[in-house]
């Protein structure tokens, strides 16, 4: 990804539940009011909700296929030699007989398709989940979605960033700010998605699990080399907020801001309607309200250092 | 005549006990039987025990590849049954004990196993430790053909 003329956020946070989306969508939403052109992309596959807190509607479904190995049973000469190099022993092959797929365990690696010497092997393709683009409010959207009972999230991940890159080259300046928001976990969908970022904010809240899981993103985040700043979420927990952010600084984690408990963000949630919206009827004054206007004041000032 | 395969805790044989693991047990015994008779026995170790991933599949194989009719198991995975299944393979479930492999083939010959036609755990089930199984938790076994 190299249009320098955009900037890549990605949002984070190890642990399920922290406040993710929620960032990111008023993060997206707080650049979107001053008028730059903003791209949220949703790469929480297994779970997206960007569009639920937008109160916006999914369109432009477009199917993900996946590479799915079918025998010519014309051409194969049952040599074995497909399942003998398959990594993931996703062919069972019993001598005299055509290979079988077992499509569960197929990792859609194509090797087989690749080194069959009979060319029996046809790159034949399953549907395995969704991406979907939509602008609501103002704010496009690019949102993934696997369908259930599938594992291979990270194929949803790559169609999104794909779709992403042919947009970045065909007009590069489409786009000021891109946020991605990722699923929970340190796995491969959310480091397809840090590894495409100039920054990264990992959301966090004072709990142990909150901690653990932080420590386990933040060593993600150095060994693919990018800057962070985290937001700790529900800082006001239990009166915990000091000594929690405490113990980050004795970790060296930088700090881009924390939000209190609010019911202001609890009521914007259940509506579906961003705190951070123009058209938001909150409290301007609000504990939530004001939090996040700190936070996008030290997000631009960071982003303006990292130039 | 007919081929029985049964997973093996040791370096199989009738003596062994049999492994409530199938894709990552360390042996199978094959046991040629015919007017249910015992004919002849073989042992064959399993090299998908310590696969990265796909062991149902592959173990699956060396069944297939030793020409066996059926398999008696304990716990049985999603990937393992779609493959035993494409071969034709029957299953039959062992009960939720630790047997002998003699033991369980004479209640196979006995009519006393019934067949089951998927898998009775989830993938992965069977990786790691090595104890966890008949006898223990026994999650499934036995009871899925219930009527």
């Amino acid at each position: 990804m190299n249009s320098k003329k955009s900037k890549i956020i990605c949002i984070t946070g190890g642990k399920g539940g922290t406040g993710k989306t929620l960032c990111a969508v008023n993060i997206a939403i707080m650049f979107k009011n001053e008028g730059k052109k903003v791209l949220l992309i949703d790469g929480d596959v297994e779970n997206p909700n960007t569009y639920l807190l937008l109160n916006g509607k999914l369109e432009n479904k477009k199917d993900v296929p996946f590479f799915k190995p079918k025998i010519n049973e014309d051409k194969c000469s049952k040599c074995g030699l497909c399942a003998q190099n398959c990594l993931a022993n996703a062919l069972l092959h019993i001598k005299d007989a055509f290979p079988i797929p077992i499509l569960t365990v197929c990792s859609g690696c194509q090797l087989c398709y690749k080194i069959c010497p009979e060319n029996a092997i046809e790159a034949d393709s399953k549907t395995i989940g969704f991406i979907y683009s939509t602008k609501i409010n103002g704010l496009s959207l690019f949102l993934g979605e696997l369908m259930p009972s599938e594992a291979r999230s990270a194929a949803i991940v790559e169609a999104l960033l794909e779709k992403f890159e042919e947009i970045l080259e065909a007009e590069p300046e489409k786009f000021d700010i891109i946020i991605l928001d990722t699923a929970p976990g340190a796995h491969c969908d959310v480091e397809l998605l840090i590894a495409d970022a100039d920054i990264v904010i990992p959301i966090t809240e004072p709990t142990k699990f909150g901690k653990l899981d932080l420590i386990r993103i933040m060593e993600l985040i150095k060994l693919l080399g990018k800057e962070s700043r985290v937001i700790v979420n529900r800082s006001s927990l239990l009166g915990f907020r000091e000594q929690f952010l405490k113990e980050l600084e004795e970790e060296n984690i930088k700090i881009l801001g924390d939000i209190p408990l609010d019911s202001d963000i609890v009521e914007s949630y259940c509506q579906g309607t961003p705190i951070m919206d123009s058209n938001s009827v909150f409290d301007r004054e609000g504990a939530g309200y004001r939090a996040f206007n700190k936070i996008y004041e030290n997000l631009k000032k960071w982003l303006e250092i990292t130039k | 005549m007919s081929i029985i395969a049964i997973p093996s805790l040791g370096n199989g044989g009738l003596n062994d006990q049999m492994s409530p693991r199938f894709g990552r047990c360390a042996s199978f015994t094959f046991v040629e039987v015919e007017n249910n008779e015992i004919k002849a026995v073989k042992t064959v170790p399993n090299p998908a025990a310590n696969a990265m991933g796909g062991a149902g599949v592959q173990a699956t194989q060396i069944i297939g590849n030793n020409g066996a009719n059926a398999i008696i198991v304990g716990f049985l995975g999603p990937n393992a049954s779609s493959g035993l299944n494409a071969l034709n393979i029957q299953i039959f479930q062992a009960p939720n004990q630790a047997i002998t492999i003699k033991e369980v083939l004479n209640l196979y010959l006995e009519g006393k196993l019934q067949t089951i036609a998927t898998s009775n755990v989830a993938s992965h089930y069977g990786m790691g430790g090595g104890g966890r199984g008949m006898g223990g938790g026994g999650r499934g076994m036995g009871r899925r053909n219930l009527p």
